[in-house]
């Protein structure tokens, strides 16, 4: 036959395979008719976002694990078997595949799936704490619209459930993403939440007799995209429309969480963490949630001269009389060689270089103590055992102006040996409560944002503001500096410290007042050399220059409130002309 | 009917009409380099009949660069149809457009309120002064960095002219 | 009778005929004046009376209109639009709503059509009635506007009953109207209105033909028809001018395109044409309320969509969707589509613009206004240059200033 003479036929070609990358090492794929570039095991999610594609989901967090069970975001794959429609959170990027987030079918499906979320959801946005920053209310709008066709009872569950001190469960609005079970397991590391019971009648429970306790329960408070989750602090105490946010700093212990303080006129709600990957990724601990309670309570808002006896409390005088003397008691007792200057590590940077140089120049001091609050626990997560914030700060600073810091053992020293019969007192948490007896004895300038023993031991009190109430910056433990903003202005007759050292520098005969943090910073900054880095005090992007665009609460569309009222406050704004119209009668701004 | 205008428009000014678009709801429209906004008005009235004042109006894109846009919504009677015209205005020294009150007299007071409201300046406008607010106003209300309930200061009592208060007795002559 | 021992020497011919000499005076009309409508303040420089320059200083009634709807939500912009022109309320709503369900690109339900045809041509007459019955006041007819008033004020109780109130209706809605009409609320309308044309037929016969009324206002504010379209008059000012532009005609909107319905032309462009305008159009705004009763039928009252309209109460107070929706609705807003839009109505007293601009978000980014008296207010110095002062009066009436839309 013709073939067999044939020469020997070349072997038969192997199937081809996959086609090259077109960008080695990396995956190209199209979205939405857009071609994205993707480091290989990117999720269609992240790749979608990395174009500004927004692809809902409820289950998803991208620093937990993937489960899949929400199915809101499922899209369109090319590479899908039997063309079913896959979730985009776990799929990951292929070569060449085209997504396609848009389609009817996709969005039929992202219509369905809220329809059958929404079967049972009990009717509560009303009293539910979620409303304002809910995941439901914000894709049922944008993606559903319908009306409800369900004309059965819907199943009822327990509806106040006391998880731990800090979270409370309604079980009906629970949608069982399963995100608070997997953030307890992975990143909390204890794994106090379970799904209990199967199919419609689940829930998410606790162990038998163990309570949602760990330190970090309040987080699955934020990732509850519905609320089903709620803080036990926070429940119905406002209405997150109404309230804005600042960019801040906790100030629980010396590791700096970035926060949003949530707050409404000039009280403050809530923290909420902010994103930094660098310094707390997303997370909180409880102690730190709670730390924005001393904003509000206990405050010292009017200067007092003269120690408190018993249930008598000092005079209250305009803040100007209380400065003057403070002044005067200050200058003569640093000339009789007797006064030390006590720093709590709880003020920002601008108060400490501002404390720092009236103290050397209005009164020749070369030396300050440290106090501050009592070590605390500590863990592998978040929290440091130093509950300071801004012990580095304070060590740079006093490095900067040339002053030696001193621990507090040394001031009770040198208190026992006679040496020091006054104090300055800029902050006044002590190391513990007793210190407080052993100082009593002295004469006391205090400026205290919070009332306590010192300040109650004060012969002159001067009311300081928190962090909240100025612009600023804390170094944590790690060197870092970070800045946070001032959410409102000084509540009654405080100022912040800065402004205070200013007040009796002026009054010293040193000219150290400045209009403003930034100022103070702009003068005194350069005394720490490069000991920040590239820190810059702008680094807040969008302060001081467009008033009223503010992030707030997760949900809002545009940052801006209903009824808009000004955000960020700022000179000549309505927010400053009511905190002036809220000083005591005589005071003078 | 309108279409047919915008393309007119951009085959006779090429250069100064751009990026002709059809908007929401069939509105058409077009923008115009700032400094030729005359000469494409004059076209318009006298050529294509749109005789009308036109509604003009300023809109602040604060964040965007140029910063102002001044938008001239035109409509022609006889032909029954309607153009806009875009302007794009810089802020600073820039921040200002040649006026149209010599096509359209009617133009005048638009121009006076987008400058009020907006601080954009009309060269060659008549009479170019505020509108709605009192001559010591301190910025410019609708700019989207004023905030809504602004506080201005205090001015001293205007001196008024004796001419205003007319002849009376003590200086009758 | 002895003659007086100084009297003056007799005057020689030439001096007879020799004018006085005068001086300009400049005279201040206004903010507070009766006859300035709202609050308007005109310097006049007088020659003797007649009226050589005239400057405007307006901005008394500025209450910051855009930019406040700048800062509320898309549904709570309609009590800003109700007190622009305020005589006619329904129809700024209306004017606004279609605007923002132009960049919407939402289809109004049928009845709702209707029902806000029916509601602005009511509000129409009520806003002619209110200018023949001023103008007719100040020119010294006080009688006039007793009647129109009467009118007005029948024509009101049936918007009370619809809407809630008499001048701030807030009635209509993005994606339709409020409320429907209440039982037997059409023939009730039907009887007012044969009410209001007794009442424009008493006007007529008192005004028409009146010497007084003619010699002030026939020839006085005369504006040719070139003039008027250059200046940028729009509705009854322009009409009686001589050019035929309505709205409503050139561009329908609603249901216009379905109703029968004349538009009276004028003349001479004087005040007398400009009262006369006023006088036909009540009667065709009458027509038209008619055939919208005839041709009504039943139906949805706005667009059965909770991205826009507020779910009807047992939904909210049932169902989870229903109370998500009118949460998001009230404290976030509507979201209006990222672009921009310029709608225009015929309102009582012409092209009434609303030029819009969205970002997406639940607030208008930008709200601009076409007032219609606008262009009107600014050409009073051209209208009344060398006219009487008296003449003055009728002009400024029969323009229909309202300060509410000219001030914002």
């Amino acid at each position: 036959m013709a073939e067999d003479t044939k020469p020997q036929a070349a072997p038969p070609p192997r199937p081809a395979g996959p086609p090259p990358p077109k960008n080695p090492g990396l995956v190209t794929a199209t979205i939405d008719g857009r071609e994205v570039v993707a480091k290989p095991g990117t999720s269609v999610i992240e790749a979608a976002r990395s174009l500004g594609i927004t692809i809902p989901y409820y289950c998803y967090h991208k620093r937990l694990s993937v489960a899949a069970n929400c199915r809101m975001c499922l899209v369109e794959m090319s590479n899908a078997p039997m063309g079913k429609l896959m979730p985009a959170c776990q799929m990951p990027l292929a070569e060449g595949v085209v997504v396609k987030t848009d389609t009817p079918r996709v969005k039929d499906q992202q219509r369905a799936t809220l329809e059958f979320l929404l079967l049972n959801h009990p009717v509560d946005c009303a009293i539910c704490d979620q409303a304002g920053e809910c995941k439901l209310q914000d894709y049922y709008q944008t993606y559903d619209a319908q009306p409800s066709r369900l004309d059965i009872p819907k199943v009822k569950k327990a509806k106040r459930v006391w998880l731990g001190p800090l979270v409370t469960l309604d079980q009906e609005r629970c949608i069982l993403c399963t995100r608070c079970v997997r953030f307890m397991r992975e990143v909390a590391k204890e794994p106090q939440l379970g799904v209990a019971e199967r199919g419609t009648d689940s829930f998410i429970e606790t162990f038998p007799g163990q309570p949602l306790d760990s330190k970090y329960a309040g987080n699955v408070v934020d990732i509850c995209p519905v609320g089903a989750l709620t803080s036990t602090d926070f429940r119905f105490r406002g209405r997150v429309w109404f309230m804005s946010s600042a960019r801040s700093i906790c100030t629980g212990c010396s590791r700096g969480c970035n926060t949003f303080l949530d707050y409404l006129s000039d009280t403050s709600y809530r923290y909420r963490p902010r994103e930094n990957d660098a310094v707390n990724q997303e997370w909180m601990c409880d102690d730190g949630r709670l730390s924005y309670k001393p904003l509000n309570r206990d405050r010292v808002l009017s200067a007092r001269v003269g120690r408190s006896q018993g249930e008598k409390a000092g005079e209250v005088v305009p803040r100007q009389a209380a400065v003057a003397r403070a002044a005067q008691l200050l200058s003569e007792q640093a000339r009789a060689g007797r006064l030390a200057l006590l720093l709590s590590p709880s003020v920002s940077l601008e108060d400490a270089l501002v404390t720092l140089a009236v103290a050397r120049e209005g009164l020749s001091l070369v030396e300050a103590y440290l106090g501050g609050r009592p070590d605390g626990w500590q863990d592998q997560f978040l929290k440091r055992a130093d509950e300071n914030p801004n012990r580095r700060g304070l060590e740079l600073a006093a490095q900067g102006m040339g002053l030696t810091l001193r621990p507090f053992a040394d001031l009770l020293e040198a208190v026992g040996a006679g040496e020091v019969r006054a104090l300055w007192a800029v902050g006044t948490e002590l190391p513990s409560e007793g210190e407080a007896v052993r100082l009593a004895g002295l004469t006391v300038v205090a400026q205290a944002t919070n009332d306590g023993p010192l300040a109650r031991a004060a012969e002159v009190l001067l009311p300081a503001s928190p962090h909240a109430e100025s612009d600023g910056t804390f170094v944590n433990f790690e060197g870092r500096a970070q800045r946070f903003e001032m959410a409102y202005f000084p509540r009654g007759d405080s100022r912040p410290h800065w402004s205070l050292a200013g007040e009796l520098g002026r009054a010293l005969g040193v000219s150290q007042l400045h209009a403003s943090a930034r100022e103070a910073f702009a003068a005194l900054g350069p005394r720490l050399g490069a000991a920040l880095g590239d820190f810059r005090w702008d680094s807040l992007p969008s302060v001081g220059k467009r008033p009223g665009l503010v992030p707030l609460a997760a949900g809002t569309v545009d940052g801006r409130l209903p009824g808009y009222r000004e955000r960020v406050p700022s000179e000549g704004s309505e927010d400053q002309r009511r905190a002036l119209a809220r000083l005591p009668q005589g005071g003078r701004p | 009917m309108s279409k047919a205008v915008i393309a007119a428009l951009l085959e006779r000014f090429p250069d100064a009409v751009t990026d002709a678009y059809e908007g929401v709801g069939g509105d058409d429209c077009a923008f115009v380099a700032k400094e030729r906004i005359v000469e494409v008005c004059r076209h318009l009235r006298e050529v294509e009949r749109f005789d009308l004042a036109p509604y003009i109006t300023a809109v602040d894109y604060l964040g965007m660069e140029p910063r102002f846009e001044v938008v001239y919504n035109l409509v022609s009677i006889p032909r029954s149809a309607r153009v806009r015209l875009r302007v794009k205005v810089p802020e600073g020294d820039g921040c200002s457009v040649p006026s149209v009150t010599g096509v359209w007299r009617g133009a005048d007071w638009f121009e006076r309120y987008c400058y009020d409201m907006y601080g954009i300046r009309f060269s060659g406008h008549p009479d170019l002064r505020r509108l709605f607010m009192y001559d010591e106003f301190v910025g410019h209300p609708l700019r989207k960095d004023y905030p809504l309930r602004g506080r201005q200061p205090l001015v001293p009592e205007r001196q008024v002219d004796e001419n205003l208060r007319g002849p009376g007795p003590a200086t009758r002559d | 009778m002895t003659a007086p021992a100084h009297s003056p020497p007799a005057p020689s011919a030439q001096e007879n005929d020799a004018p006085l000499p005068v001086k300009r005076m400049v005279v201040n009309l206004g903010p507070s004046h009766p006859a300035m409508h709202g609050v308007t303040r005109a310097v006049v420089e007088l020659e003797g009376e007649t009226i050589r320059a005239m400057k405007l200083d307006i901005g008394f009634l500025h209450r910051g209109f855009e930019k406040s709807c700048e800062t509320v939500t898309w549904g709570q912009c309609f009590p800003y639009t109700d007190r622009l022109n305020y005589v006619s309320s329904i129809m700024n709503n209306v004017g606004f709503a279609l605007a923002v369900e132009k960049l919407c690109r939402l289809e109004v339900p049928e009845r709702a059509r209707y029902l806000r045809v029916v509601t602005s041509e009511l509000h129409r007459i009520c806003d002619h009635l209110t200018l023949v019955g001023a103008m007719a006041m100040e020119l010294g007819a006080g009688t006039v506007f007793f009647f129109a008033i009467e009118g007005r004020d029948l024509i009101w109780d049936r918007l009370t009953e619809l809407c809630g109130a008499r001048l701030t209706s807030n009635y209509a809605r993005i994606g339709g109207v409020s409320r429907d009409l209440p039982e037997g609320w059409a023939d009730k309308t039907l009887r007012t209105l044969d009410r209001v044309a007794e009442l424009c037929e008493e006007i007529h016969g008192l005004l028409t033909r009146n010497r007084i009324f003619l010699d002030r206002t026939r020839g006085t504010g005369r504006v040719p028809r070139q003039d008027a379209i250059e200046l940028g008059f729009t509705g009854p000012c322009l009409r009686a001018s001589g050019e035929a532009y309505d709205v409503r005609k050139a561009f329908p909107y609603l249901v216009y395109d379905r109703l029968d319905f004349d538009i009276p032309v004028g003349a001479n462009g004087d005040n007398f044409d400009r009262y006369l305008m006023r006088m036909e159009e009540m009667r065709q705004s009458d027509r038209i309320v008619r055939q919208c009763f005839q041709q009504m039928q039943p139906g949805e009252i706005i667009v059965q969509d909770f991205r826009y309209a507020l779910p009807p109460k047992p939904l909210v107070y049932g169902t989870i969707e229903g109370v998500m929706a009118h949460f998001k609705l009230v404290m976030e807003g509507i979201k209006v589509p990222a672009g921009e839009a310029y709608s225009y109505t015929e309102a009582a007293n012409g092209e009434l613009g609303f030029y819009l601009v969205s970002d997406g978000g639940g607030r208008p980014y930008k709200l601009g206004l076409r007032a219609p008296g606008w262009p009107m207010l600014a050409a009073l110095p051209f209208m009344t240059k060398d006219a009487l002062l008296a003449d003055l009066i009728p002009t400024f009436d029969s323009i229909n200033m309202i300060g509410g839309e000219v001030e914002q």
